[in-house]
């Protein structure tokens, strides 16, 4: 009976061949990501400065740019995952004029290179070009993650230099309740010998982060992607979104080492950003200077960046313009999961359109 | 009808079984993640890494006397210098920036509109050979384009 009614679907064909060329193509190729059109404007030695193509008319455009600034151990495709589910388009759309700040991917040479290096040599120099391309003195910064650190460092200890707005997504930054953040559990003196994996690799290998991340959740991140690929194989749509997903997923970057010996020593095991005791090449980072307009976005089911650790970042900051916005989903779906277009984005550029004038 | 009801059936044991298969990863997931936060699941973790790193760091340190002998016989340059020397390129690169900023500063200067009176003075007395002259915006080179576009 079954059989029967199986052998008689119509489109049954249509849909094995469906099923079978999606699978070629998940197994067998990577998707075009990072599509949306740009200039480079910039380069020091792996990072480089794009600017978006706007598609706005200039009269139209808010003055005052965006920069946008990932983490280090991961490509910033995924703020440009692919037509009809980039926040890059999205803004564009919205008459930002738009910069992105790739870190690029560190090399044996660059195991030396510090949050330091990062916060108060390349990111300054990179806004110094933007303001000069932009013809802005003022701009906005849009961190996410360790981009999101890196932000708040450089917006902390550079608070004159025209930052007018810093938007925060997922930003791990305190870490006072380590027994709420998994990593930090991971990463504790006890369990990890920074030093000796450092010895050994020089730079934090792309392996173990995405190695770690993905322990955190073993099930989901291990079969848990590949039962939904499954249960949706005869449709293009939900496997096209899987595919640019998995496609930046395992092309992850390693971070350099002294970065990385920072944020283990500093920052998870430290907390040194939140007690106002970190000090960056000699300047010691005091929240209350930061002066800038803030957003500090959380995703509520964030396991990587768990909520408590920057919901009470506030209140440590000198700005007198500033919002908490906690928005569902996890560390990268708020940004780039189906629901962000319509929750997240239009959010964040509901906060930073009055303030880009 | 009995066909229909067959086919009814045919999907739900197609459902029943996704909705078994995801209660059983659910529950497994849930069993992992327990597992994988204790201090125990860290402490094996640990103690599997400890000679893994530590034969990892004495194989690369081996392998790279070893290379550095070798180069150094083809009196090649080691890898330390090679990544000395990229270091070094890279302050160069901070220092091209630098100057390359400063230039793009003086231009801004030089292209800002001239106040009546230094126009006319300039009318007066033309001074082509001044700084801001020569850093007035010329066609660049190709081989600076591929810096910065």
């Amino acid at each position: 009976m079954t059989m029967a009614t199986v052998e008689t679907s119509p489109g049954l064909m249509d849909r094995l061949s469906t099923m079978a060329s999606n699978l070629v193509k998940v197994t067998t190729t990577k998707a075009p990501i990072g599509q949306t059109p740009r200039q480079t404007i910039w380069t020091l030695n792996k990072a480089t400065l794009y600017r978006y193509t706007p598609v706005v008319p200039a009269e139209k455009r808010h003055p005052v740019p965006l920069l946008l600034v990932f983490a280090l151990m991961n490509k910033s495709s995924i703020l440009d995952l692919r037509p009809g589910n980039s926040f890059v388009e999205y803004m564009l759309s919205k008459g930002y004029d738009l910069y992105l700040l790739d870190w690029g991917t560190p090399g044996p040479e660059d195991s030396q290179l510090g949050l330091g290096d990062y916060a108060l040599e390349y990111l300054p120099r990179a806004i110094r070009k933007l303001k000069s391309v932009s013809g802005s003195e003022t701009f906005s910064l849009l961190g996410w993650c360790i981009g999101a650190m890196l932000s708040t460092v450089y917006a902390s200890l550079r608070p004159t230099e025209g930052l007018k707005n810093l938007i925060l997504l997922t930003a791990p930054l305190d870490f006072t309740e380590k027994e709420k953040i998994p990593l930090a559990t991971m990463a504790s003196e006890a369990y990890f010998d920074v030093d000796r994996v450092l010895q050994a690799n020089g730079n934090m290998p792309a392996g173990l982060i995405d190695y770690g991340a993905k322990m955190l959740k073993p099930v989901e991140n291990f079969i848990g992607g590949y039962t939904r690929l499954f249960d949706n194989l005869d449709n293009t749509r939900v496997v096209d979104s899987w595919h640019a997903m998995n496609t930046w997923v395992s092309d992850a970057i390693p971070l350099a080492g002294a970065a990385f010996r920072q944020f283990i020593v500093d920052f998870y095991r430290g907390n040194k950003l939140m007690q106002g005791t970190l000090a960056v090449r000699g300047e010691r980072v005091d929240l209350g200077q930061l002066r800038a307009g803030v957003l500090n976005v959380i995703g509520e089911d964030d396991h990587i960046t768990p909520p408590c650790q920057s919901e009470n970042l506030l209140g440590k900051l000198g700005s007198t313009d500033k919002q908490l916005l906690r928005v569902p989903g996890g560390h990268i779906g708020i940004m780039a999961g189906s629901a962000a277009a319509k929750g997240t984005w239009p959010k964040i550029e509901a906060w930073l359109s009055p303030r880009s004038g | 009808m009995s066909q229909e009801t067959g086919t009814k059936k045919a999907f739900s044991l197609v459902r029943n079984l996704l909705g078994a298969r995801d209660s059983f990863l659910e529950d497994f997931a849930r069993v992992t993640h327990a597992v994988t936060a204790t201090n125990a699941w860290q402490q094996a973790n640990a103690a599997l890494a400890k000679p893994v790193l530590l034969f990892s760091a004495i194989l690369k340190q081996k392998r790279e006397a070893a290379m550095s002998d070798l180069l150094a016989k083809l009196n090649m340059p080691s890898r330390e210098d090679v990544l000395t020397l990229s270091q070094r390129l890279t302050r160069i690169e901070m220092v091209l920036d630098d100057l390359g900023a400063g230039v793009d500063q003086l231009r801004r200067v030089a292209e800002r509109p001239q106040r009546p009176a230094a126009r006319e003075a300039s009318t007066r007395e033309p001074r082509p050979s001044t700084v801001l002259a020569a850093l007035t915006p010329e066609p660049q080179a190709p081989a600076q384009h591929s810096k910065e576009a």
